[in-house]
């Protein structure tokens, strides 16, 4: 968009545009009920990018294996909602906290290097994760998956009553409701000093040690509240698909496609990752799917490779201004 | 009950599977120590030389072994033009961008196998080297020894290269000091694409190994490549040797973590000897102190 207009836009414009067109989204789809799901999985993805550029865009730890959070989130509330009958809400909210803790066992072993370690530790948890959703079948079913996930229980508001089971639209909005929520925890976490922290550490570690920020201490953080972001939108997807097996729940996909929507949007802001998942679930759909039917993740692969080597700031990255709270960084 | 003999059948072939071990590591492990790019796509490399030889098999009849030099350098082309194309342009910039594109450069890769090969796992099989051979009641396939053989063959080959050939010594040279190997008159550019390359051949031979004793599929290539890391860690950055006995303790405890606990527990040795690594000896068994 920015390119057409050549004109710099704030954060917070770029901001109010992309979830404008996420609200006015499901009318111009409703000619077909099978785009407004697609459309759900692409916000899913949307909050799990913005989570995961929390990481990689303000921290500057690259993750390879979001994969592992999404799956843990999902499972977590998948189990205590079908096996101990917990409400799903409450299974939204362990999902994250499991996603979260997920997290620290990986975080805390790898942080203490500098260096690339975490991304490549990261790359085989994700790995190990699916393998005990494999073999734990005592909790999680193993191979067979755990079916018929309760959805989100219908909510009545003042008479108004919300119903999750019927409609997509509502899904849509709900997750809609998450992402922006999650853009929200991360917008102030990055305007916090402990943002001014994750920033400086995705500078220099060395500098940032030495100006006194507890390095270890910021990046675990940084980590643990965008695994519990993701575990939280694991633990909706699976009420919303209600159907987990491990190789859905921990399907590469949630790996990759938060680092492709990221690069594709641009890394250097928060709202990026959430206009690059809109785009790229687009562009998927409508355009890549048509040349090759199985092997059309190719695609992601290539845009990867073309978008770090010859546009690293991404497709809106240079158009969008920071904000005053933003430029102090 | 567990015999004596099982046990011994475990560790023998827990050795063996380690030493092919480290030559699936021997790519990455090498581009690390040299060029300091971690090769996300390795294992992608790898895959490709095994489908290689597989459909050199299935078309032509060619025999595996007279495969290896075409599915090798095949892989090497692909490392050469990865290089040319992409990588070279940000070898500059942060490590992180080269981590993201050898990770996109892989995706690209593992798609393409599945455009291409189906999902479907293939085995590159050929009667007499499924043959077995019984030692004192211990089974061994004509394939085990062979690919032990060319696993060894190749990391000494590896080793004598870098050590006695001019070419070897100035590889060797700039991963130690770049700017000093730079002054004496060494093309440090063109080093690291030799040496990308030369991963990407390492990781070909390694392809259609794998497809001999196990199978290959699109998706094999991820799992190659954290393996391969976990043993670069293990072994410590830059030692060639070291890389045999890193192999040979994920082997073996592999086979036995199969005999003793679970054969489905089997990768998680790996994982769990990786995260004791990082916390008790980041530099590795046999590397340099970080």
């Amino acid at each position: 968009m920015g390119y057409f207009t050549r004109a710099f836009v704030s954060e917070r414009t770029a901001g109010c545009i992309v979830m404008g067109f996420v609200l006015v989204l499901p009318f111009l789809l409703s000619f077909n009920p099978y785009y407004t799901s697609v459309f759900v999985s692409a916000l899913i993805l949307g909050a799990v990018a913005i989570a995961w550029n929390l990481l990689a865009g303000v921290c500057g730890q690259v993750s390879f294996g979001h994969a592992a959070f999404f799956g843990i989130g999902a499972y977590t509330s998948a189990v205590l909602v079908t096996k101990w009958g917990f409400s799903p809400y409450f299974g939204l909210v362990a999902g994250g906290v499991f996603g979260g803790l997920g997290s620290l066992i990986i975080g805390i072993p790898a942080f203490r290097l500098r260096g690339p370690y975490f991304a490549l530790a990261i790359l085989g948890f994700a790995e190990v994760m699916k393998l005990l959703a494999l073999n734990l079948t005592w909790l999680t079913e193993g191979s067979l998956g755990i079916m018929n996930i309760a959805p989100l229980p219908a909510l009545e508001i003042g008479g108004l009553k919300i119903d999750f089971y019927a409609s997509r639209t509502t899904n849509y909005y709900v997750v809609a409701l998450l992402m922006f929520s999650v853009y929200l925890v991360v917008y102030f976490l990055r305007r916090s000093n402990l943002g001014l922290a994750m920033s400086a550490v995705h500078g220099d570690d060395e500098t940032a040690a030495g100006i006194g920020v507890n390095v270890f201490r910021t990046k675990a953080i940084a980590l643990t509240v965008s695994a519990a972001c993701t575990g939280v939108m694991g633990a909706f997807y699976a009420h919303y698909v209600r159907f987990l097996s491990p190789d859905t729940a921990f399907e590469g996909y949630w790996s990759v496609m938060p680092i492709v929507a990221s690069l594709f949007g641009g890394m250097s802001t928060l709202i990026g990752p959430m206009a690059g998942a809109l785009v790229i679930t687009g562009l998927d759909e409508f355009l890549f799917k048509q040349f090759f039917e199985t092997g059309h993740k190719l695609f992601f692969g290539l845009l990867l490779a073309v978008v770090i080597v010859w546009a690293p700031t991404g497709l809106f990255g240079n158009r969008v201004r920071k904000n005053a709270e933003g430029a102090k960084r | 009950m567990i015999s004596a003999t099982s046990i011994v059948q475990s560790l023998l072939s827990g050795m063996a599977e380690g030493v092919n071990y480290s030559l699936y590591c021997l790519g990455l492990a090498f581009v690390f120590g040299i060029v300091r790019i971690i090769n996300l796509a390795h294992g992608e490399f790898l895959v490709l030389g095994g489908y290689i030889a597989y459909w050199l098999l299935v078309k032509w009849g060619v025999n595996p072994l007279l495969a290896l030099p075409l599915a090798a350098s095949m892989a090497g082309a692909v490392a050469f033009v990865s290089y040319r194309v992409f990588l070279q342009r940000i070898r500059t910039s942060s490590e992180l961008n080269t981590l993201i594109l050898t990770f996109g450069l892989g995706i690209f890769l593992a798609n393409l196998f599945l455009q291409l090969w189906t999902a479907d796992i293939r085995n590159i099989g050929v009667e007499w080297m499924e043959q077995s051979l019984t030692f004192f009641g211990i089974y061994v396939s004509v394939a085990e020894i062979l690919t032990i053989l060319i696993s060894l063959a190749v990391v000494f080959g590896l080793y004598f290269f870098l050590t006695r050939s001019r070419t070897g010594m100035a590889i060797r040279v700039t991963a130690i000091d770049r700017d000093a190997a730079a002054l004496a008159g060494i093309n440090v550019e063109r080093v690291d694409l030799v040496a990308f390359t030369i991963g990407g051949l390492l990781a070909g031979v390694g392809g259609p190994l794998l497809g001999m004793l196990a199978h290959i599929s699109p998706g094999a290539g991820l799992h190659i490549t954290v393996k391969a890391f976990i043993l670069t860690v293990l072994a410590g950055v830059g030692s060639i040797p070291g890389l045999l006995v890193a192999g040979m303790i994920l082997g073996v405890g592999e086979a036995l973590t199969v005999t003793f606990i679970n054969a489905s527990y089997r990768e998680l040795f790996g994982f769990v000897l990786f995260i004791v690594i990082l916390v008790i000896r980041p530099s590795g068994l046999f590397g340099r102190r970080l």
